[in-house]
């Protein structure tokens, strides 16, 4: 069948609504009657409520704590240890204890509630602390052995610190009370989490609670448990008040409140051969979860499958932990555990190179994953691992090797040179060689057993998934699958909101798996109606027959297998493969740090839509390199100091340099026209790729962001990592 | 937002009669002002909005200076042509700083007026002398790489956010403050204060008393000027330090100089010991780097920005020759 | 029944015809309103005049949002460190969330709903289209408008020189590659 839209880069389904201000998004609806809902929330990282005082006429006012809970008071995600509002424990800063809500809102943010607390010691170091939400182990061949056949052990600590998503619409709700039940309209990116929570939290049945996503602006990984929570509590007070309930954050508590990416202690210890063949790999993970389990553990699954690099190495060791201290629940956020693991391996890697004295490619083609070989997990990998196309590719465009070796050569002679202030620019290349696996990890897509529909309309069809438009343009995208496959045009193919009361539980918009995944669910649906409209077009169809719609599950691969006990199998369908290279200018007299040019070759199976994926991927780097450069939480006595976008920033325009991508595509044969996943991948790579610039330039950072004061003390006298065994 | 009543004024005279009769707070730009009252920080019970007076002009005089309304947009300051041939810091200076919108806002007399950046100020949850008097300070123990290492007292180490006031500074320019009985003017190196005992108070302005104009001498120090500005992002973003600087020339020696500090002492900082440094001294780096550690001796680091004495050293290098080489 | 979302401009048209009373958002309880300061205001907004009732606190992106239901113009910091509020003041570019509504009696607003002329897009909103240069969409409105200004404001020709002058529009989604161009080709349409 000739493809009509794949490929082609048709206009967004949402464009011309999105330029003209005439999309609506959460804080843009009202309802007959709206009150707004507030949350107070604990002052201290750890402790007791001893009690609660209203220093404000209460009249008019709803007010809302624990015992009006109908259900379970957790917000059910995973392990269901995060209550929706605390009743005596407080375990972080910002944890919600009540709710109140008024029709006015000045009246509402005047209102004083004072609450007095014991306080407990709070743990706020995760290398230490006792209580460990999961651990996992991953165990390839002996390690021992794997170190006896070292030439050379090269070990290293790496840090990363806390990332806010910052989507720049900040988290918000509004719950209605109808049919003796609620519906929930927000800002989100899993509809259907925040359907299962509430069954759990109210106590009521499915067809009771209903969740409508409004348009959304931004994600990032930023609204895929939170709503739960703020959805909780909107669906709380509107259900006492019985009225709409508004309840929209604003920047400041967004920042302190909701969750963020979880930073990360990583050790490597590697044992390699003087030619530079891997032979050992030794990586201890700890990220902090934060006080809560949230998503913790299938982060750290993701972090740890990741942690040693696109490399092939016969003798692995993995350990990694998530454990608990008193700061703001620790979640999803673009990459999911990939992004702090890949940083620790993409810097050691080139370290590994430096205590060999071969040049970064080297090290990179001598161990990169080919088709057939295994990875941490047993894997085997198809013909569709491009881990050396991506590298062979980007090192040739970026005229990598001249460059990197030029730097290298000018930061030598400057060593040589003791004056005080080095004069000039300094410039520095770095690679970064990654993957990124599609679809929840493991079992976890047989698990969710998603669902999509196709419904026969009179020019086409209508998409009915619960799949969230979010910026990165699912509703175009699935769109464009659902016409080539059915034979329409794009333009008439609709896509129904992402209503629970509407569409079938395509999962969560998550993990990059909405083109891969759902996406192919959908073109099932597509086939099937395909055959059954014969040659018939849809509105002889509708006429002869009647309604159709078609509904079609996830079917796995069958030649897929996962055991989550020993973590041995195939944790993804297939990989992303990627590589950067991040050439950057460090003033030396400032410490200035400015990435120049910035090149990235992805290998996604294939696009789709060009130029979606093409800003999935520009939009991706510009986060990782804000990881990089820019971004710090500070954490003060558990709390968000700088929560403020003038004292946490994000990179501007001017921040953000030119980017040249590339994509390569290797179909994957149970993807859409092939496609893999490709939102996380991106924010995988820039940060090892502009620290590893920083290093060529003579600067050894192992933590970031690089900030001037890291920069200033990070400069190197000479190399010497190397352990000799 | 706590209520306050709101009237719009049309003269001086009016301006400051409302003033003088009650607790009133001038607004023009808003930029720090409505964002602070957001915050709790400023609960203003009575606003005068100062944007129908006539100060919005850039003059030239007679004895070569120039005056500056107060209610000039720093935008307008910034891409005039006098400023930016004669005044060539200030116009870098303002142009370093916020966004094209806030500069569209933001005016003369608001900038000078401009307040802290410093977290717990801007966060009424945390202990802060500035904003509530004898009520402690969050910085001095707490993470603190944005604070002041200059002009710190036992009471705040919050550093003044502004560009344009530094650049002033180097120029020699002059506040004309008028109250209703009279008007004053107040060298600008005199008008920020110290913290001291007293960090709520950041300037010499009185209850009551306005801003109409800041002027700019004819003076030698104007063409051969820079700004140099280091911060964590590119744009739209307030310095961990930076340098405005002037040289007047003999040859190549220096005749006179100013230097100024911005992003690293509680207000803007005029670096007197690096002028003397310089002063007679030839032009060149090694002078530069000398000028930059006396900027510099009397630093007192906390800690976790003891990088900002280094940083603010070669700021100060760095504006120097570019002065030199303009 | 079903209550089904509608946006804020339907809704305050049902209340207005059911009420003919101004819109009083205290609902009739006896918290603190008591000293709130309200005045009369006469603007432009989008080419029309308008009249308004405004409580002193509220600042020009509140009355255009939840007064005048214009709810192009987003919030996304509420302290001038996104510019995602950024409309036109006078023909200036400016941040709504940092300035007053009561202090703009007689000035003349534009919006990005006001861009539009007779259903035509303006050249930066058509290139934003044809660009791609937005994702989700929030910040866009500030982006579009700051843009539309910058055609007319002092600005080099090259892309360094158009993302000084857009730095204060923040894009988390990180469009910013896509904006550029965007801005680019309507300039040189414009």
């Amino acid at each position: 069948m000739p493809s009509r839209s794949v490929g082609r880069s048709v206009v967004r389904k949402e464009g011309r609504g999105k330029v003209t201000g005439a999309a609506r998004y959460i804080d843009d609806l009202t309802f007959p009657g709206l009150i707004h809902a507030r949350t107070i929330r604990s002052t201290i990282p750890a402790g007791e409520i001893v009690d609660v005082a209203f220093g404000f006429d209460t009249s008019g006012f709803t007010l809302v704590d624990y015992r009006d809970i109908p259900g379970r008071n957790i917000v059910a995600l995973i392990d269901d240890d995060q209550p929706c509002l605390a009743e005596r424990l407080v375990r972080h800063v910002a944890e919600p204890i009540l709710l109140l809500a008024h029709a006015d809102r000045e009246a509402l943010l005047a209102a004083d509630v004072r609450i007095r607390y014991r306080e407990a010691v709070p743990t706020y170091d995760a290398t230490t602390s006792p209580i460990a939400f999961k651990t996992i182990a991953i165990d390839k061949g002996r390690i021992d052995q794997g170190f006896r056949e070292a030439d050379v052990i090269v070990e290293g600590e790496y840090r990363t610190g806390h990332q806010e998503q910052l989507y720049i619409e900040p988290n918000g709700v509004i719950a209605v009370p109808e049919h003796g039940g609620v519906t929930v309209y927000g800002s989100m990116q899993c509809p259907y989490y925040v359907h299962r929570a509430l069954k759990v939290l109210l106590d009521l049945p499915d067809d009771k609670v209903r969740v409508v996503q409004t348009e959304t602006g931004g994600g990032f990984g930023g609204k895929e448990e939170y709503p739960s929570m703020i959805a909780g509590h909107a669906a709380l007070v509107a259900i006492k008040a019985q009225r709409p309930v508004k309840l929209v954050y604003d920047r400041v508590e967004d920042m302190l409140a909701t969750t963020k990416r979880h930073p990360a202690v990583i050790r490597h210890r590697t044992g390699v051969k003087r030619d530079g063949t891997l032979t050992a790999i030794d990586i201890d993970a700890v990220i902090d979860g934060g006080a809560y389990a949230t998503l913790s553990a299938v982060v750290l699954s993701r972090g740890v499958i990741h942690a040693t690099g696109p490399y092939r190495c016969d003798h692995i060791r993995i350990r990694g932990r998530a454990t608990m201290t008193n700061t703001p629940p620790n979640g999803a956020f673009r990459g999911f555990g990939a992004p702090q693991t890949q940083f620790a391996a993409e810097v050691h890697m080139d370290r590994i190179a430096e205590a060999l004295g071969i040049d970064p490619v080297r090290i990179r083609e001598i161990n990169a994953l080919r088709p057939g070989d295994r990875t941490a997990t047993g894997q085997r990998l198809g013909r569709d691992c491009s881990a050396l196309a991506v590298l062979r590719e980007t090192v040739k465009r970026t005229d990598f090797k001249r460059k990197w070796r030029a730097y290298a050569r000018l930061k030598a002679s400057r060593c040589l040179k003791a004056s005080r202030y080095k004069e000039g620019g300094s410039r520095g290349i770095g690679l970064s060689l990654f993957f990124h696996g599609a679809g929840f990890t493991g079992g976890g897509e047989v698990k969710l057993a998603s669902k999509a529909s196709l419904a026969l309309t009179d020019r086409g069809a209508r998409i009915l998934v619960a799949s969230t438009e979010i910026g990165q343009g699912t509703r175009t995208m699935h769109a464009q699958i659902v016409a080539d496959t059915l034979g329409v045009p794009y333009d008439c193919v609709d896509v129904n909101a992402a209503d629970t009361g509407q569409v079938p539980d395509s999962g969560p918009t998550v993990a990059s798996r909405t083109c891969m995944v759902v996406g192919r669910i959908l073109q099932r649906c597509a086939e099937d109606m395909r055959e059954r409209l014969g040659r018939l077009t849809p509105r002889e169809y509708l006429k002869r027959h009647g309604p159709l719609v078609i509904t079609r599950e996830y079917e796995r691969p069958t030649d897929m297998a996962w055991d989550d006990n020993s973590y041995r199998g195939d944790a993804y369908g297939t990989y992303g493969w990627a590589c950067d290279v991040a050439e950057i200018e460090v003033d030396r007299e400032t410490w200035e740090v400015k990435p120049i040019a910035f090149t990235t070759v992805h290998e996604i199976g294939k696009a789709i839509h060009p130029v979606l994926a093409l800003g999935q991927i520009e939009g991706g780097s510009a986060q990782g390199l804000g990881y990089a450069l820019l971004e710090e939480v500070v954490m003060r006595d558990g709390r968000m100091a700088n929560a403020q976008l003038t004292n946490y920033i994000i990179p501007t325009t001017l921040d953000t340099p030119p980017i040249d991508v590339v994509i390569l595509e290797n179909p994957y044969k149970h993807g859409p026209f092939g496609a893999k996943g490709v939102g996380e991948m991106p924010i995988d790579g820039p940060a090892p790729a502009a620290i590893n610039a920083l290093r060529n330039a003579g600067f050894d950072l192992r933590e970031i962001p690089a900030t001037p004061e890291r920069v200033m003390v990070s400069e190197k006298q000479e190399p010497r990592h190397a352990l000799h065994a | 937002m706590h209520p306050f009543s709101y009237e719009k004024v049309t003269n001086e005279h009016e301006a400051l009669e409302r003033a003088r009769l009650g607790k009133a707070t001038f607004v023009a730009g808003g930029t720090t002002l409505v964002d602070l009252m957001k915050l709790n920080v400023e609960v203003p019970t009575a606003l005068v909005d100062i944007n129908g007076l006539p100060l919005n002009q850039i003059e030239d005089r007679s004895d070569g200076s120039i005056r500056i309304g107060a209610l000039v947009r720093n935008g307008d300051l910034a891409h005039d042509s006098r400023i930016q041939s004669r005044y060539r810091v200030l116009s870098q200076a303002i142009l370093a700083g916020a966004s094209a919108q806030l500069r569209n806002m933001a005016t003369t007399g608001g900038n000078l007026m401009q307040r802290t950046r410093c977290y717990y100020f801007r966060d009424p949850v945390y202990p802060c002398n500035k904003r509530q008097p004898g009520a402690g300070c969050a910085a001095m123990d707490g993470y603190n790489r944005i604070h002041a290492i200059l002009g710190a007292s036992d009471t705040c180490i919050a550093t003044h956010p502004s560009d344009m006031a530094v650049a002033l500074v180097a120029l020699d320019a002059s506040v004309h403050i008028r109250a209703a009985n009279g008007e004053r003017v107040v060298p600008i190196m005199e008008f920020h204060l110290l913290p001291g005992d007293t960090p709520d108070r950041e300037t010499v302005i009185r209850p009551g008393e306005l801003i109409t104009y800041v002027t700019l001498p004819s003076g030698p120090f104007g063409p051969r000027s820079a700004y140099v500005k280091l911060r964590d992002r590119a744009s739209y973003e307030f310095a961990l330090a930076s340098a405005a600087v002037a040289l007047q020339l003999e040859g190549t020696t220096v005749r006179s100089a100013r230097v100024a500090l911005g992003g690293v002492a509680t207000k803007p900082w005029r670096a007197l010991e690096a002028e003397q440094v310089l002063t007679g001294a030839a032009a060149n780096k090694a002078t530069f780097l000398n000028a930059a550690d006396a900027a510099l001796t009397g630093a007192v680091p906390r800690r976790h920005n003891a990088y900002k004495i280094e940083l603010a050293k070669r700021a100060v290098v760095r504006a120097l020759a570019d002065a030199l080489t303009h | 029944m079903s209550i089904t979302p509608i946006d804020r401009l339907e809704f305050i048209r049902i209340t207005a015809a059911a009420t003919s009373v101004r819109k009083d958002t205290k609902s009739g309880v006896s918290v603190a309103p008591s000293a709130s300061v309200t005045r009369a205001l006469a603007l432009r907004v989008n080419g029309e005049a308008v009249r308004l009732d405004v409580d002193t606190r509220v600042t020009l992106l509140d009355a255009l949002r939840e007064q005048l239901q214009l709810f192009g113009t987003k919030k996304g910091c509420d302290h001038g460190q996104c510019g995602a509020c950024t409309v036109h003041v006078n023909g200036r570019r400016v941040l709504s969330c940092l300035t007053l509504a009561v202090m703009h009696d007689d000035d003349d607003i534009i919006t990005v709903e006001g861009l539009e002329r007779n259903g035509v897009l303006h050249p930066v909103q058509e290139a934003f289209i044809e660009h791609d240069a937005f994702q989700c969409g929030y910040c866009t409105a500030g982006q579009i408008m700051s843009a539309a200004a910058l055609l007319n404001e002092p600005c080099g020709p090259s892309d360094d020189d158009v993302r000084e002058q857009m730095s204060g529009n923040l894009c988390r989604c990180g469009a910013y590659p896509n904006i550029v161009a965007a801005i680019q080709s309507a300039r040189g349409r414009a």
